[in-house]
């Protein structure tokens, strides 16, 4: 009987910690996504959702047709797939060399180089964006540096389709990096130098210590900083959006700016947005699970 | 000690009723009034405007309380759509006539002002009067604009040795020269897509098809893939296979062009009419981006002579913008009131020639002058005699047809479509709208 009423009471306080958390979780994050699905599939043209003058109907896929066949979506979503390359195979490998060579006391000043490398992190993206529109613009300071070695070059970088996302990567690679550094710094100090020492007692060199000590160690942190960089990645918009706003003809936009642009510049279109984003979270999952599978085949091996 | 304690709690209480009364009392008084407004907050005339307008209001009207929101470009018109798909509209909102304000008219989100505004609309000129895209006159414009305006800086053509051009072929023979001094012919801060389409292809399209065709696209009557409207844009797609503009354009922002343009990057800017705000006296540094002798030499003109135009010597001018009343406010109500209070106020004589001072806008009020203004605006107020007038492509046209009209001028000016594709990108939209 005592055992019943304490099986009870276990199950009442479990509710009454849990619920809170899984109520907000719902009302944040499911039933937005839910929703969203929802309008992706309607004929919602703003106003009064339910009990307005005219009645929100479902319409099938089609908004999702016209999204695959627009060019721009494509555009957009090439320019994300080149954000999501930068940041795993750019910020990470970068973010990890820098703090490697920090940790193991390859460099003077560790401080200050951890201030410098880290400091983009914490300006403002939007003050980012318009620094380096400045720096990049056809009449700013690359241009004239490039025109005193080579008298009537022009800076075609933005204005050119093929190049004009280039800018855009390096400053992210710039901006982010120093999120990915701090992340493997700290838990490059987290390991235990008695195994490295030993490593080195048993003949191992810099780059097998490297191998099969530190980099299995990490191997954890790696998939997680992965996941945060598509994650991150996938989100992108303040940077572009001062940057360059998604131009020239929208050369250098991203989902979350196609998909804002669809929601709220000139003609919004929101069950069409909608869909954007859903096929956002539907990709953003999908890559998730492909560094899942290769984080089970390649590594698990920090223990 | 118990009477104290009750004595204590009737003191206590006593003073919380008072207070409440009186807080009451004060919040009944003042009545909340949302804006949301366009202001460049770089802009040389912004204090002024602050402080002559906006502050002066609310110290004139201590019982209405204004909460405003200053938005510029782009994110302006992102919230105001993002506002209208909510159903939040603030009481007063700084409108288009037509285009980016086109959901705000074509839903009737905005009040009929005509009872409101009675007698005093014989004030205004008639242009002011004509109603928006609604269908009904939803605000009196703050100003007439020209989103066309061929800035020529005058101390640097005689300095390059060269004359003004009154045909596109002087024009087209002045890219070399300028070149070889290593200047740009003209230059337009056009990396937002609007740019193109409203300070330029606009007039193009005025000059080369006139306001009578426009209507006839917009209507259906004509397609947009008809030889004319392929041939505007094949006339605009000219002026970079000419070097008149460089591609450049496209990936200069907006708000750096001025700058360039006093900076003498080029000896012409082609820009909205209100650009000219930008070159005046900012009173809280004392600096301008050209002085008063130098302002003497910058002109404020049209696109020269373009080969086949029907229309000559004309801008692509609009009844500008101007303040709103959400349909969404009460008839008779305080807020009503207020609303009206402040855009009466926005739209008098007053604040009209603050705005012609700074540059901001030519008035709509008759009989608005001012004996301070600096030579720009001076040449400003005077451009507007000189020329004729045709539409601006997005206060006709719907949204959704002039998008990938913005977009395709874009892509046309960096070689990545040509005339006939942008037009039939066009015309599908069209077709896209009508089926709704």
């Amino acid at each position: 009987m005592k055992m019943l009423r304490t099986r009870k009471e276990e199950r009442r306080a479990y509710l009454l910690l849990v619920l809170p958390a899984v109520l907000l979780y719902f009302a944040v994050v499911a039933f937005p996504m839910v929703f969203s699905i929802w309008m992706s599939v309607s004929d919602y043209s703003g106003g009064q959702i339910f009990g307005g003058s005219t009645p929100v109907k479902l319409i099938g896929f089609s908004n999702y047709s016209r999204m695959w066949n627009d060019k721009y979506f494509w555009i957009s979503l090439k320019n994300n797939v080149f954000i999501v390359l930068i940041s795993v195979f750019g910020q990470i490998p970068l973010g990890f060399v820098l703090a490697y060579a920090i940790n193991r006391g390859r460099v003077r000043a560790k401080g200050f180089y951890q201030t410098i490398i880290y400091l983009p992190c914490v300006i403002s993206s939007v003050i980012v964006g318009i620094l380096w529109q400045t720096i990049f613009s056809p009449y700013g300071p690359v241009t004239e540096l490039m025109q005193r070695s080579i008298p009537g070059w022009e800076n075609n970088l933005l204005s050119n389709p093929r190049t004009a996302i280039i800018p855009v990567l390096l400053v992210m690679l710039w901006m982010y990096t120093g999120t990915y550094f701090i992340i493997f710094l700290a838990n490059l100090q987290k390991i235990d130098q008695q195994v490295l020492e030993a490593a080195r007692i048993d003949g191992a060199t810099e780059g097998q210590t490297l191998r099969y000590v530190i980099l299995p160690a990490l191997s954890g942190v790696i998939v997680t900083s992965a996941i945060l960089a598509i994650s991150g990645s996938l989100k992108s918009f303040d940077l572009i959006y001062a940057m360059t706003g998604g131009n020239p003809a929208r050369r250098t936009s991203v989902l979350a700016l196609y998909m804002y642009d669809t929601a709220f510049r000139g003609a919004p279109n929101y069950p069409l947005a909608n869909a954007v984003s859903t096929f956002m979270m539907a990709f953003s999952f999908l890559l998730i699970i492909i560094t899942k599978l290769v984080e089970k085949r390649f590594g698990g091996r920090e223990e | 000690m118990t009477l104290r304690k009750s004595k204590m709690r009737v003191v206590l209480f006593t003073v919380l009723a008072i207070s409440v009364l009186s807080l009451s009392a004060f919040a009944a008084e003042k009545v909340t009034i949302r804006v949301l407004n366009y202001l460049d907050a770089s802009a040389p005339g912004t204090s002024r405007e602050l402080v002559e307008v906006w502050q002066k209001f609310e110290a004139d009207n201590p019982d209405i309380l204004v909460i405003r929101e200053d938005q510029f470009n782009e994110p302006f018109h992102n919230k105001t759509e993002a506002y209208a798909a909510a159903g939040k509209l603030p009481e007063v909102i700084y409108v288009w006539p037509g285009g980016r304000s086109a959901t705000l008219h074509e839903k009737k989100l905005l009040k009929d002002i005509t009872p409101l505004l009675g007698k005093d609309r014989e004030n205004f000129i008639d242009a002011a009067l004509e109603p928006q895209a609604g269908g009904y006159l939803a605000m009196v414009p703050i100003g007439l604009t020209a989103s066309h305006a061929l800035f020529v800086n005058h101390a640097l053509l005689e300095e390059l040795n060269l004359k003004m051009p009154k045909t596109y072929e002087e024009l087209k023979a002045m890219v070399a020269p300028l070149k070889a001094a290593g200047k740009d012919c003209i230059l337009v801060g056009a990396q937002d897509d609007w740019v193109m389409q409203s300070v330029l292809y606009s007039m193009i399209f005025g000059r080369l098809v006139g306001d009578e065709k426009l209507q006839d696209f917009a209507d259906g009557k004509a397609k947009f893939t008809d030889k004319v409207f392929v041939d505007s844009l094949k006339f605009y797609e000219q002026l970079f296979k000419d070097g008149v503009i460089n591609r450049n354009a496209m990936q200069t922002p907006y708000g750096e062009v001025a700058a360039l343009f006093a900076a003498g990057r080029a000896p012409f800017m082609i820009d909205g009419d209100w650009k000219a705000g930008a070159f005046l006296l900012d009173p809280t540094t004392g600096q301008s981006l050209l002085s008063p002798a130098q302002q003497e030499k910058v002109e404020i003109t049209v696109f020269p002579a373009i080969p086949g135009e029907i229309n000559h010597n004309t801008s692509s001018i609009t009844p500008a913008v101007g303040y709103a009343m959400s349909a969404a406010v009460k008839k008779n109500s305080r807020e009503e009131k207020a609303a009206w209070r402040l855009i009466e106020w926005l739209n008098s004589a007053e604040v009209q020639k603050v705005r012609l001072e700074t540059g901001a806008a030519f008035p709509t009020r008759k009989g608005v002058t001012s004996d301070k203004l600096e030579p720009l605006a001076n040449e400003r107020a005077g451009f507007y005699g000189r020329i004729g007038g045709t539409a601006v492509l997005d206060n006709v046209l719907a949204p959704e047809i002039c998008i990938p009209i913005n977009i395709g001028l874009q892509e046309i000016g960096l070689g990545l479509a040509t005339p006939a594709e942008v037009a039939k990108n066009v015309q599908d939209a069209y077709n896209r709208r009508a089926k709704k």
